[in-house]
């Protein structure tokens, strides 16, 4: 504990992130709570009312709804997918990727050509389809297709580290003892990956943050009267010269989240990977 | 006296880390005289790598260096980057420990070559190319025009390091540092690169430092040794005072600790240092050695210092005394085989082949092996790298199933792969690996990894009962309860080879494979790690099949020996014929080429050119016969040499009577 300590005094960038980080996660959880307005109430009386004024903290929208209340509300559902996301694609990235490298050969070519057909649609492109067909969109159907687009990128990473471990000794240790192949590869070999996994996670939740975001600018993210940060971008930017707060302030919660997230996950990658 | 070359006065150097800083050098006093060798011995983690790559001005950027670095009357620490570029290479030239990473895979040999003298003396590709070719001559390589055709990994290891040498020549430095240029080589090889360093010094009157974990070896190149320990040169003498009347309880505890001739395990224990390298911090003061001595009194902080003991012998401590070098020869360990005999079969070796590779190229790595091991007795598996030894030690394991032949493993029959050997076979032949870095996980705890097998293969359930036994396995490696909840990561190499042992010992095993078990080791740690072996066959009367390619750890540790080439049996007999009275001549090469540890044993040196012949390549003859030296004629060359038995248990394959 005190090393982790010691090791954020010399990287103020990685304490600024988890700072960020940490009042998104606060927002999340405490913030709808404690606000004037719900993201749906619609304030006739002050449409694209101007940061400060009236008590909208970071002005209305054209509908006179809080940016602010759909700011916080929208943190929640944004927080949510991504964390499911990143958790479900290195669960099953990494099943795929560890079967893949520790049995090799057949399993590991026909497991990685697959990998190879999604990995080639643009994660963007895969989900509106995807999201096409289903209808609409809700918090499951698009952790689902999230997860589907991010899974090949991670099960390459845990293929690779696998196959770095693979070669100590160790692992023949296992074999000579009569170890089962599951045993070697979850008990013996994970722990030791552990590192560049959990950078890998890290970073899959950042560009989950961003592909959640995007996919809410081109319409077919979460349903209004959701409050979703992408939309909220694409909803105003029919009067972003009369009320540019209503633009700028979401595009910031995007980027501040994915900012701060990057650099937690460069300083993980600094501990785990480099460090050592 | 020779005027200094180089002369490096008070030299620090400290490495900032996040564990804090670190000492790498500390005061350190170093001359070399004009056409001088001058070696550097210490373990590994004495700052000797560090010393030269700062002459070199090679530090990583977290190390920071303080006090003088003289050449030639320059201080090479006040240069700058351009200065110092003028400096390497030209004037101080280096060769490093692996030749292949030294090498660029992708360039040819005669490119990386030319490319030295092009650059540092303004040659053109013509003249370039000649000086190489004449440089490759120097260094006795057949066929210099076709080496350099050729990508360094169409070259063995030993013409790798040779051409590494000739780069570093190429220049005509006036101080050439070699850092270990001959660890990575096998000893047959590593003979010739050392002729070749000491006559190309003489013939170009350079200076030289030579690097070295290896007593034996410096022994043959220096003219001086210094001795370093945790950043410190603690002892700097003419190389004969060094041996004979080393000051320093580090030098005499250092030369003692080599195995050598005539010290075998049923005999005495060898000499060890209790404790291990540690780093040292910024605060510390002192003699350096004094938590590992067993000299030490009240006056080693207060009275620590270099002084000169003899002419041109300085040392900082003068305690080690002539009569501390005798291996402790034990009268109660001549009581040997504790009841079984030890004629009863253990493990049956029959016709043994293994090739890897596919059906147009196939590696042969055993060719037709057949050995017996008797309960209770240990097999030296001795050879060049190459020459099968792991792999044959892989096939008897189960890691490796064998192409053909039989293992037969107390009357039953185990020539196949892990996977279908039954729990009781596994529990009985354990292995230990060379490097316990990697054979340790990481990730758990010495209970964890001794536990394990004990759960798996002997079925205790009651966590409580296998934590007993494993304390009780601990003490007898000599590590403490207190280790239980120590990862892998937390030990020093030493204390994890140990644990390792534990873990092969923990299910009572019948049969112990060790496969280099020392080799990674600093010798006095390998020393501990051998009496450790020795001690336990003889406790629990388990066979060995020891593979090495250092003979005198072979000879120490052996009941017998196996001498092995290109997948196939050269020699075999118990040791002291095999050590004594070779038939083969590939085993008399070996063992002629084993560097001593005593300066006054110079014993005739067999030479062996070349390398072992590509093992894809069915030989009709015999397979030693391109480099044998007491060929007999052509019969050699055309049949596999008879089987010729000189007593009961010792035969060697040869056509020579």
């Amino acid at each position: 504990m005190r090393n982790i300590l010691t090791l954020l005094k010399k990287n103020p960038m990685a304490v600024l992130g988890l700072f960020i980080f940490f009042i998104w996660i606060m927002a999340s959880v405490f913030g709808p709570s404690l606000l004037r307005f719900t993201y749906t109430e619609m304030d006739m009386d002050h449409q694209m009312t101007s940061p400060g004024e009236f008590g909208h903290l970071l002005g209305t929208d054209s509908l006179g709804r809080d940016i602010f209340a759909r700011i916080v509300y929208g943190s929640r559902s944004i927080l949510t997918i991504a964390l499911m996301t990143s958790l479900f694609s290195s669960f099953t990235g990494i099943i795929i990727g560890f079967s893949a490298g520790y049995f090799g050969g057949k399993v590991d070519q026909i497991f990685l050509r697959i990998m190879d057909i999604v990995m080639a649609i643009p994660p963007l492109v895969l989900s509106m389809v995807v999201l096409g067909i289903l209808g609409g969109s809700s918090i499951f159907s698009l952790t689902l297709i999230v997860s589907i687009a991010y899974t090949p990128a991670m099960a390459r990473v845990a293929r690779g580290a696998l196959l770095s471990c693979k070669g100590n000794e160790y692992v023949e240790a296992a074999r000579i003892r009569g170890e089962s192949d599951f045993y070697i590869m979850f008990v013996e070999i994970l722990p030791n990956t552990i590192g560049p996994v959990i950078v890998e996670i890290t970073a899959r939740f950042a560009y989950s943050i961003m592909l959640i975001a995007s996919l809410g600018f081109l319409g077919v993210g979460l349903q209004p009267p959701t409050p979703d940060w992408g939309m909220m971008v694409i909803e105003n930017k029919s009067i972003i010269r009369v009320a540019p707060w209503a633009v700028l302030y979401p595009s910031l919660a995007i980027a501040s989240l994915v900012i701060a997230i990057s650099l937690i996950s460069d300083f993980v990658s600094k501990v785990l990977i480099h460090e050592n | 006296m020779k005027t200094k070359i180089l002369d490096i006065k008070n030299l620090d150097v400290n490495y900032e880390t996040l564990a804090g800083d670190v000492v790498a050098l500390k005061e350190v006093n170093l001359s070399v005289r004009e056409k001088e060798s001058l070696g550097i011995i210490g373990e590994s983690g004495c700052g000797k790598s560090t010393l030269a790559y700062t002459i070199m001005d090679y530090l990583p950027s977290n190390g920071s260096k303080f006090g003088e670095i003289n050449f030639k009357g320059e201080n090479l620490l006040k240069k700058s980057q351009r200065e110092m570029e003028k400096v390497r290479g030209n004037k101080i030239a280096m060769v490093h420990q692996n030749p292949y990473s030294s090498l660029n895979p992708s360039l040819t040999i005669g490119a990386q070559l030319d490319e030295v003298t092009v650059f540092h003396r303004g040659f053109t590709a013509r003249q370039a190319r000649k000086a190489s070719l004449k440089a490759m001559e120097d260094l006795y390589m057949g066929d210099p025009e076709g080496v350099a055709k050729r990508y360094p990994h169409q070259i063995s290891g030993g013409m790798q390091q040779r051409i590494c040498i000739a780069m570093a020549l190429l220049c005509r430095p006036d101080l050439l540092i070699l850092d270990e240029p001959t660890t990575a080589l096998d000893v047959t090889t590593e003979i010739v690169i050392l002729d070749i360093v000491r006559e190309l010094k003489e013939k170009y009157d350079m200076s030289m430092i030579y690097i070295s974990h290896d007593i034996g070896i410096i022994n043959k190149v220096s003219d001086r040794i210094s001795v370093m320990y945790r950043g410190e040169v603690v002892e700097t003498g003419p190389r004969s005072s060094i041996f004979q009347h080393p000051e320093h309880p580090y030098t005499r505890a250092l030369i003692n600790c080599m195995p050598r001739s005539g010290i075998v395990k049923e005999e005495a224990r060898l000499n060890t240092i209790t404790g291990y390298v540690r780093r040292r911090s910024t605060s510390e003061t002192g003699c350096p050695f004094a938590e590992r001595c067993e000299k030490k009194n009240a006056v080693c902080e207060s009275e620590y210092g270099m002084k000169r003991r003899a002419k041109d012998h300085f040392s900082a401590c003068g305690r080690a005394y002539a009569d501390d070098i005798a291996d402790k020869k034990l009268e109660s360990l001549k009581i040997k085989t504790n009841g079984e005999s030890s004629d009863k079969k253990l493990l049956e070796i029959k016709d043994l082949f293994k090739y890897y590779g596919g059906p147009f190229k196939k590696v042969r790595a055993l060719d037709g092996i057949s050995v017996t091991l008797n309960r209770n007795s240990v097999l030296g598996v001795v050879g060049e790298s190459g020459c099968g030894k792991s792999t044959m030690g892989m096939t008897v394991s189960g890691l490796l199933k064998p192409t053909k032949g039989r293992i037969l493993f107390n009357g039953s029959d185990i020539s196949v792969s892990y996977k279908r050997r039954s729990p009781e076979t596994l529990r009985e032949i354990q292995l230990i690996f060379q490097n316990p870095g990697r054979s340790l996980n990481p990730s758990f705890t010495l209970e964890q990894i001794i536990g394990r097998p004990m759960k798996k293969l002997l079925g205790i359930k009651s966590r409580s009962e296998r934590r007993k036994r494993i304390i009780e396995i601990l003490k007898k490696v000599d590590l403490g309860e207190e280790y239980l909840n120590r990862k892998a990561t937390q030990l020093s190499g030493g204390e994890m080879q140990r644990a390792a042992v534990a873990r092969a010992f923990s299910t009572s095993p019948e049969l112990l494979i060790c496969d280099e078990p020392t080799s990674a080791l600093d010798v006095s740690v390998q020393a501990s790690v051998l009496n450790l072996l020795g001690q336990l066959q003889q406790e629990s009367g388990a066979s060995y099949i020891f593979i090495s390619h250092d003979l005198n750890v072979i000879n120490y540790i052996s009941d017998y020996i196996l001498v092995m080439y290109l997948g196939r049996i050269c020699e075999y007999g118990t040791k002291d014929e095999v050590m004594h009275t070779p038939g083969h001549p590939y085993t008399a090469a070996l063992l002629s080429a084993v560097p001593d540890v005593d300066p006054s044993l110079e014993k005739e040196v067999i030479r062996l050119e070349g390398s072992p012949p590509d093992p894809t390549v069915k030989i009709k003859g015999c397979p030693f016969a391109g480099r044998c030296y007491r060929k007999v004629g052509s019969i050699c060359d055309t049949e596999f040499p008879p089987l010729r038995k000189y007593s009961e248990a010792h035969f060697a394959y040869c056509h020579r009577e």
